[in-house]
């Protein structure tokens, strides 16, 4: 593994003070140990009622020390990187292998040890940035907005910025350092007719440096946050019941996440608690459609040049012509089902222990059309764009998600406009469901985070599908 | 516990932000230790030991206001962090609104932190083997289960200590100590036809002697089991009961549309409700911030500002917003506590009735045991959640539900309230019961 990044004097370490911390680590017999140092800043402005009159910033570091013993797991971290108290926090985690008899070890190995590609260089570095230049482009947003449609009576604007400088070591020897930045922009708009209060979001979120609080992703929220407010206050909510349902591309990707990404992690499924447990090998879904989980999208929120368990970066087919050929590996799960880790042992923080999560999760593009000849085969559904929050139950395989807007199709062309409905499914039928692929994909570039007892960054996307057969809320 | 030089270094910040230039300040040092076992299936699977110490900061800076945070606390460190805060807040828009509440309404009873007594003194004899050894008693016996079989249990029992210090440059200085004990398991059972079905339980308490875990498990066990056989019933109008542990998803949005920064916005379904009565006659809900015993009881918000005992909802008036310092100042209004501290649905039509009693009065209909998903538009107050639970019939729960949704307005069916019970658990942090409702909306 090369460092990409020599971070040891952040963090004032040398080698032979992390071979010592390691050492002692797994003094009481684990087979395992990895570091993980980290040093995250986060600055934020806020636009309200016209101007931008708060901020902040924030300071996060310390170090996590994790040991296994055999899949048993020890956890300790401190905030402070003097060795005294990392000795201690090593002692902790180390804990775990007190009493057991020796163990076979259970992590994974990655034969891939070198990150040849930095795919989130930044061309500015939000070090040093000076946060008064952010202030206009702010300004801005309000302006514009209320420009396009009058009936924006508040807008509300965030600029958010961090970069984790991070050092993982670990008891191969292995030493890798990541310079991880995002950018994000949130903005809000309550829209008033003189009747009624609708409201809009949009965002925009970057593994980027400053470069990216530019025109070109500020234009593009504004767009977003003004289209289709005509809609919103003429959108009903429809005669709900089960029906033929077309995603739109891009943030549709949200069903993939919920119905089949969190299925697929392999700690749920080493557990026997997934609904894809022991189902490797099967054709889940129809042949020629492929869904992946990539960390390598150049500056995408969900890529990562390396994961926190120090493996690189790659991109794993989780369905593969319509056949389950992966789950998504931390070094735990890689070691039980005896292959490679994946790269998807990620963690919130130095606060938490890794463990199998997404990055940016997609289906490639499929060959059944256009997104107009999707909605041309539907008699009687909805077509949705617009999305909120989703949640999956793991063991059972139902997923919903809330759709802000979209339209109901009648006779293959949109009509009413709808809004405000949760859709749900059964991960395993919906895949089963998929009638049609269309050949638009688009990775959305909202700010997604993804919680599972520890928030991360993560992406989701998707061409134009049909799913037959989901329940839609309704009057 | 913060130490008495780490409480020092907290108050020296006051005096350094002073020194940079902020003309007022307010600091909160948070120090949280938690020591936690999870097992899994039966053998400990995992132990972690946390230690966290952050300082909060807020600045007025020559009218102006940031806030800022690090758990970096070394003397130098600080130093350099606070006069770049002070810097970044001179950057920003003046605010006149910003300031610290007015001292008279700051508390001023919570000296020592244990005031709401919800400190253990057994925390600091209680080691990491005593905690192992809770986990492991816990684990559920899995023998003798018809239909079914557990494929998986995970339990999770931690111990913690939170101590807190908020103090500003008006001379305010409020603590609060708390511990909490908590067990947690999650069961996934598996059908002889492969389906799985999972279920979760959980206690917590601030003490150690109060915490009963024997049942945990096994209720985890019995909530997965209930669900074997779940589809959907007919879509249409009926009676809602929702259970006491998942009422929270159905009163937290009408108290945050009662939040300062939503009316402000204009981003509530509240809006202009002050006053007038647009819930059933029914309701009433009162924030129960003084329960001593009690984890999540307070005696101040994060301003400072003393809480106390007061009518949210009365007979289906709205009594309240929730106003803060800046908010009172952007739209004229009185300044009141930021949020409410516990938020208690009063029993009604009688105290005493617990869920098979509800079931009883209201006869028929859906009785909701767990939310999927969903959401409610702040604006609107539309709602759509998925849920699952059983379809009930002259009082007695008859098959189980789940793929259904259940959709509407909080306006609306707060005007549809039946019944509330008299059965909140206390380990929540807001006290809901079971609660009834007429003529809700079902998708299946």
């Amino acid at each position: 593994m090369q460092p990409n990044t020599n971070l040891s004097e952040t963090f004032a370490l040398s080698s032979r003070e992390l071979e010592t911390l390691v050492a002692e680590a797994l003094r009481c017999g684990g087979n395992w140990c990895d570091l993980y140092f980290e040093n995250t800043t986060i600055s934020n402005l806020m636009l309200r009622d016209g101007q931008v009159s708060s901020g902040g910033h924030h300071l996060d570091y310390g170090c996590g020390i994790r040991v296994l013993s055999g899949e048993k797991t020890g956890y300790a971290y401190s905030e402070s990187t003097d060795m005294p108290s990392l000795l201690k926090a090593a002692r902790a985690a180390g804990a775990i292998a007190e009493g057991r008899s020796a163990v076979a070890p259970a992590f994974g190995r990655s034969t891939v040890c070198v990150q040849k590609q930095d795919f989130y260089p930044m061309r500015q570095s939000w070090k040093g940035c000076d946060p008064a230049g952010f202030v206009p482009g702010l300004l801005s947003i309000e302006s514009a907005i209320k420009a396009k449609d009058s009936r924006a009576i508040k807008v509300i604007a965030m600029l958010g910025w961090s970069l984790s400088e991070v050092m993982m070591y670990n008891s191969f020897g292995e030493l890798c350092c990541d310079l991880r930045p995002t950018g994000s922009l949130s903005v809000s708009v309550i829209y008033c007719d003189g009747r009624s209060t609708q409201t809009k979001n949009a965002s925009r979120s970057f593994r980027q440096g400053a470069e990216f609080f530019c025109k070109e992703n500020i234009d593009a929220v504004v767009e977003e946050v003004t289209r289709g407010v005509d809609a919103l206050f003429e959108a009903r909510r429809p005669k709900g019941g089960q029906m033929s349902v077309v995603m739109g591309a891009g943030a549709s990707g949200i069903l993939l996440h919920e119905a089949m990404g969190h299925a697929f992690e392999a700690d749920f499924n080493r557990k026997g608690q997934s609904i894809f447990a022991g189902r490797l090998g099967e054709q889940i879904c129809r042949k020629g459609i492929n869904i992946v989980d990539d960390a390598t999208l150049p500056a995408c929120r969900g890529s990562l040049n390396w994961d926190d368990e120090g493996v690189p970066g790659q991109k794993t087919y989780m369905v593969t012509d319509g056949v389950l050929t992966s789950y998504l590996h931390d070094r735990i799960s890689a070691g039980w089902y005896g292959v490679e880790p994946t790269g998807n042992g990620r963690r919130e923080s130095f606060r938490y222990n890794p463990i199998p999560r997404m990055r940016a999760t997609y289906m490639e593009n499929g060959s059944d059309g256009s997104l107009e000849d999707l909605i041309a085969s539907v008699n009687r559904g909805i077509y949705v764009d617009e999305f909120s929050n989703g949640e999956v139950k793991i063991g059972e395989g139902d997923f919903t998600f809330y759709v802000r807007s979209g339209f109901l199709i009648e006779g293959g062309r949109l009509t009413m406009p709808v809004k405000d409905i949760n859709i749900i499914g059964n991960g395993p039928q919906a895949l089963a469901d998929i009638r049609a692929v269309a050949s638009d994909l688009v990775v959305d570039p909202g700010k997604w985070t993804c919680g599972k007892g520890q928030s991360v960054p993560v992406s989701c996307g998707i061409p134009s599908v049909l799913i037959d057969n989901l329940t839609v809320g309704g009057e | 516990m913060i130490s008495k030089q780490e409480k020092e270094l907290a108050l020296q910040s006051l005096e350094l932000a002073r020194r940079e230039g902020a003309q007022h300040c307010r600091i909160c040092l948070s120090k949280n230790v938690t020591d936690m076992v999870d097992t899994l299936d039966g053998e400990v699977d995992k132990i972690t030991h946390c230690l966290d110490r952050s300082l909060s900061i807020s600045l007025f800076v020559d009218g102006r206001f940031g806030t800022f945070s690090t758990n970096r606390l070394d003397g130098q460190e600080l130093q350099g962090f606070i006069r770049e805060a002070v810097a970044m807040t001179r950057l920003l828009a003046e605010d006149p609104c910003r300031k610290l509440p007015a001292p008279e309404r700051c508390c001023r009873e919570a000296t020592e932190g244990t005031e709401m007594q919800t400190y253990d003194e057994s925390y600091e004899s209680f080691d990491a083997e005593s905690l192992r050894t809770l986990a492991l008693a816990a684990v559920v016996d899995r023998t003798g289960y018809q239909g079914f079989k557990v494929v998986s249990e995970e339990g999770e029992a931690s111990a913690s200590e939170f101590d807190t210090i908020t103090a500003d440059s008006n001379g305010l200085m409020c603590r609060l100590r708390e511990t909490n004990f908590d067990y947690s398991s999650q069961v996934t059972v598996e059908t002889p036809d492969g389906r799985k079905y999972s279920g979760y339980w959980w206690e917590s308490t601030p003490f150690l002697g109060k915490l009963d875990i024997s049942g945990t498990g096994r209720e985890a066990v019995r909530r997965a089991a209930a669900q074997i056989g779940s589809a959907p019933v007919a879509g249409g109008r009926y009676n809602m009961v929702v259970s006491s542990e998942m009422g929270f998803k159905l009163v937290s949005p009408v108290l945050n549309a009662l939040g300062g920064y939503s009316l402000q916005q204009n981003n509530s379904f509240m809006a202009e409700s002050l006053g007038k009565q647009v819930f059933s006659g029914g309701l009433t809900v009162i924030d129960d911030c003084w329960r001593k015993g009690e984890s999540g009881s307070r005696l101040f918000d994060s301003e400072g500002v003393a809480s106390r005992p007061d009518d949210i909802i009365r007979d289906g008036v709205v009594k309240k917003y929730f106003i803060n310092t800046y908010i009172a100042g952007k739209m004229g209004l009185s300044p009141t506590i930021e949020e409410p501290v516990r938020a208690r649905v009063m029993p009604y039509p009688e105290p005493g009735l617990d869920r098979d009693a509800i079931l009883r009065k209201v006869g028929s209909g859906i009785y909701v045991t767990g939310f999927n998903g969903g959401n409610c538009n702040s604006a609107t107050g539309d709602f759509s959640y998925g849920i699952e639970g059983f379809r009930f019939e002259d009082g007695v729960l008859r098959e189980p539900v789940s793929g259904m949704l259940v959709t509407g307005n909080f306006l609306e069916l707060w005007k549809h309230f039946l019944y509330a019970g008299d059965d909140a658990r206390t380990c929540m942090s807001k006290l809901i019961p079971t609660l009834a409702f007429a003529e809700v909306d079902f998708n299946g």
